[in-house]
């Protein structure tokens, strides 16, 4: 069920990113097929540091960096017993997916620190709900700030998931660390860390695909 | 002519029904087989029979042995009862189940242990491959038999059926197990084996009766209904005589028969002694907690007439018939039901365990026993001895912590549904025929001619210990018995996980690890510990860190060669399981407790954030609504 579930979900989002690039373009997907190792290359140089970056920016980018290197090591060691195998994770599997799981909840808490400021939704972030907002008030706001600064309402949105997600996910594992919960609530928390880390797997890919997008615009 | 005529129709046309009539008879329960329901004790006035179904009379002479099958099979069929699980060994059709302790046959003085059962268990061997004929079977091992099967099976061997015309047959003795007379002495069941008095074997238990005499100084031609004098006056013949008032007016006898077996009767043959520092005396350790929880061995191990007991391991039902096999595990009474249309978690006030922070993963990964049975495991396993290998219970036992034969527990080993469980085990010690790859023992009569003669030099520990034995003993051994005319290929000593023989140019060459050489090990059901005593108890390191006995414990490799002995790690024995990732793995619990704290600590500050920006977007909207904004 649960494995069915997974491949669907997956399959469901890549093919919905595919078809984002594909109805609505960005710059990148347009030149790639002109210059394809030109653009490969600059794809990379997203993960490179600016030069005139101050040390907050640099310590953000360098923990996104190793979040993002820790995300992927635990969606395979996560998702490939179950989903390729057809079996739990086991073995060295699970000590590489202990080990990274205690790195990257220690990011997303840094990242959280760091991001949230930037991921307050503003009020040109989404014009029809400042509309409805103006309509049932009755006060007319100011004018739209510049989203230049700022990340879109989709990173914003999916970010905030990223951050509500990140607590049952953890503690569904680490309060089963405790002697607390018997054999049943001990099978409810695996089975709640199964089905969040599916949700936070999916809506990750789809932030980083965001993030991507946005900063080759 | 006409009604002879008619006769002979009508007697034609009964013959069907008589023949239906006597098979429903064979299967008709008799007085005995079921109950009427009353849980009251109910009283066992009999009279006595022979073996010849005849009454026995205190002033009978001879005055003989009663018989069980007679006296026992007045009101319990027999046939039934003896198809049961304890008597069943040798009867082929009956399944093997899972695997359980073997007889053992042991001789210091060849350097000899080898697992024995008619049972057929992968590891074992069937007494006819150790040379072992029936008469010797039961003169070794009929002590902790309850009699029946072999006991009552014709000698294959022809020189043995005079024989056993003079000692009898080794009946099921129903009183080994339901004798609830206090005076009941079953080690006398033993002295009796020993000296091939069968015949007088069960009754010599009785509290009633005395045994005397010996049915192996007979000659063939001995007849002990009809007995003659033996030529030579210092032999007694065996002879029984019954206590004064045993019997009533009506020649009857008052048995104490115990439906529901006491846990003593059991005792005699399922005592375990772990001979680990802290409690080597049976004072010093602790009982089942089941059995001080107030149950007896039979509220779980139940039968019914077919004596076919529940053994009581997961997967039992898949082979038994007994209906209550499958609730009559540890899973079955503690845990719920999952297709079950009543309630049976719980039985007989069996608590239903929660696993407080247990992880899941070790309920498909072990057995229950793995953390509740046996001993609890020290660095070494423990020399362990057993009523039915070291004779426990009856009479001038070697009391010596070294007695051979060498079982050694708890064992931590993967079972075949893939499980770890605690095992006993042993390393088999044999002289053996090899041919190609085919290893099979040598006939035991002859490993003590060539062998022993070879070997008789070496001193024998009073201990009963193995001999201290060196590889040229061996080497010196398997030449005397290359000379043996029996042996068709080449002459081999198995011993201590090695098998040992003789190269082209006569030297002796070792093959660590042969498979014919393999440890025999059997589960450990008994004692089970108290769930406060259970592993995981104190925390995972009760088994997860780099030297825990569960997985890093040695394991004694036991030889009579000194310098073969050794250990092994129990990891080995654990099927798939990686030593290298169970070292890692234990060792990241070094650093559990500071991932859990740091874990924790990143939580609070992801809520704090999430509460922090919550508590904004809740103001910001406060004051849109209030038309601040």
């Amino acid at each position: 069920m649960y494995r069915t579930i997974s491949v669907v979900a997956f399959a469901v989002t890549f093919a919905g990113i595919v078809l984002n690039c594909i109805v609505s373009p960005c710059a990148c997907c347009k030149e790639y097929w002109r210059h394809p190792l030109k653009r490969l290359v600059g794809l990379f140089g997203l993960l490179l540091i600016k030069r005139k970056s101050s040390p907050v920016d640099v310590l953000r980018k360098l923990v996104y960096l190793l979040a993002l290197l820790c995300f992927v090591v635990l969606a395979v060691t996560g998702f490939y017993p179950i989903l390729v195998l057809g079996e739990h994770i086991s073995g060295y599997l699970v000590m590489v997916h202990i080990t990274f799981a205690s790195v990257f909840v220690v990011c997303l808490a840094v990242l959280a620190v760091m991001w949230a400021g930037k991921c307050c939704f503003k009020r040109g972030d989404c014009r029809m709900t400042r509309r409805l907002v103006e309509w049932f008030t009755g006060v007319k706001g100011p004018e739209e700030e510049s989203a230049r600064e700022s990340f879109g309402v989709g990173q914003k949105v999916f970010f905030w998931l990223i951050i509500v997600l990140a607590l049952p996910l953890t503690l569904s594992i680490i309060l089963s660390m405790f002697p607390l919960f018997g054999t049943y609530w001990q099978d409810f928390s695996l089975v709640v860390h199964r089905y969040v880390a599916l949700a936070f797997a999916l809506i990750a890919i789809v932030h980083t695909y965001l993030m991507i997008r946005s900063q080759i615009n | 002519m006409a009604l002879k005529k008619g006769l002979i129709l009508t007697s034609f046309l009964c013959l069907p029904a008589l023949v239906l009539t006597s098979g429903a008879d064979l299967e008709e329960k008799m007085l005995g087989d079921e109950s009427d329901g009353s849980r009251a004790h109910l009283i066992h006035l009999i009279p006595l029979m022979t073996e010849e179904g005849d009454k026995i009379a205190p002033d009978d002479d001879p005055l003989l042995p009663f018989s069980t099958s007679k006296t026992c099979g007045e009101c319990h069929r027999y046939a039934t009862v003896t198809k049961g699980w304890h008597f069943n060994a040798v009867d082929s059709q009956a399944g093997s189940g899972r695997r359980g302790q073997p007889w053992i046959l042991v001789d210091p003085r060849t350097g000899m242990q080898i697992p024995i059962s008619y049972r057929r268990w992968p590891g074992t061997f069937t007494p006819e491959q150790v040379g072992l004929t029936r008469r010797l079977f039961l003169r070794i091992f009929g002590r902790h038999t309850p009699g029946g099967g072999i006991g009552e099976r014709p000698s294959e061997d022809p020189s043995e059926i005079m024989r056993s015309m003079v000692s009898g047959n080794l009946e099921a003795n129903c009183l080994s197990c339901h004798d609830g007379d206090p005076g009941h002495d079953q080690a006398e069941y033993d002295a009796q084996v020993i000296r091939e008095n069968f015949r007088w074997a069960a009754a010599a238990t009785c509290s009633f009766a005395s045994v005397t005499g010996s049915a192996k100084d007979m000659p063939d031609t001995y007849d002990p209904i009809m007995p003659e004098p033996p030529e030579d006056p210092k032999l007694v013949p065996p002879g029984i005589t019954y206590r004064a008032n045993t019997f009533d007016s009506e020649k009857r006898v008052s048995l104490n028969i115990q439906g529901e077996v006491p846990a003593e009767r059991c005792y005699f043959c399922h005592s375990n002694l772990y001979l680990d520092n802290d409690n080597a005396e049976k004072w010093s350790s602790d009982e089942d907690i089941h059995l001080k929880a107030g149950l007896t061995c039979v509220d779980c191990h139940r039968n019914g007439i077919d004596h076919n007991i529940i053994r009581g391991y997961e997967g039992e039902a898949d082979v038994s018939t007994n209906r209550l096999s499958a609730s009559s595990s540890c899973r079955g009474c503690h845990l719920p039901g999952e297709s079950s249309s009543a309630p049976t978690a719980g039985r007989l006030g069996a608590p239903v365990p929660e696993h407080v922070g247990m992880p899941t993963v070790h309920f498909e990964k072990l057995s229950c026993t793995a953390c509740h049975s046996g001993p609890w495991p020290g660095d070494k396993t423990y020399l362990t001895k057993t009523s039915m290998a070291h004779r426990l219970g009856t009479l001038n036992v070697n009391k010596s912590h070294e007695a051979l034969p060498h079982i050694v527990a708890p064992v931590f080993a993967q079972q075949p549904d893939g499980k770890i469980a605690p095992h006993k085990l042993i390393w088999p010690a044999f002289w053996a025929d090899m041919k190609d790859v085919n290893i099979t023992p040598i006939p035991f009569e002859a490993v003590r001619r060539t062998v022993g003669k070879v070997l008789a030099k070496q001193e024998l520990p009073a201990s009963a210990d193995w001999p201290a034995l060196t590889t040229e003993d061996i080497a010196e051994a398997l030449k005397a018995l290359s000379a043996e005319q029996s042996i068709e290929g080449k002459s081999a000593y198995i011993s201590g996980g090695s098998l040992y023989s003789l190269d082209d140019s006569g030297q002796l060459k070792k093959e660590e690890n042969h498979p014919a050489a393999q440890p025999y090990l059997w589960p450990i059901a008994h004692h089970v510990r108290p769930a406060a005593q259970s592993l995981g108890i104190r925390y995972c390191t009760d088994c997860h860190t780099t030297d825990a006995p569960f997985f890093f414990g040695d394991v004694s490799i036991d030889s009579p060669i000194v310098a073969a002995r050794g250990s092994v790690k129990m990891v080995e024995f654990q099927g798939d399981i990686d030593a290298l990732y169970t070292k890692l793995f234990a060792f990241s619990f070094v650093f559990r407790s500071w991932m859990k704290a740091i874990a924790l600590g990143c939580c609070m500050v992801l809520a704090s954030v999430l509460l922090l920006y919550a508590l904004k977007a809740l103001a910001c909207v406060a004051k849109v609504l209030a038309g601040q904004d």
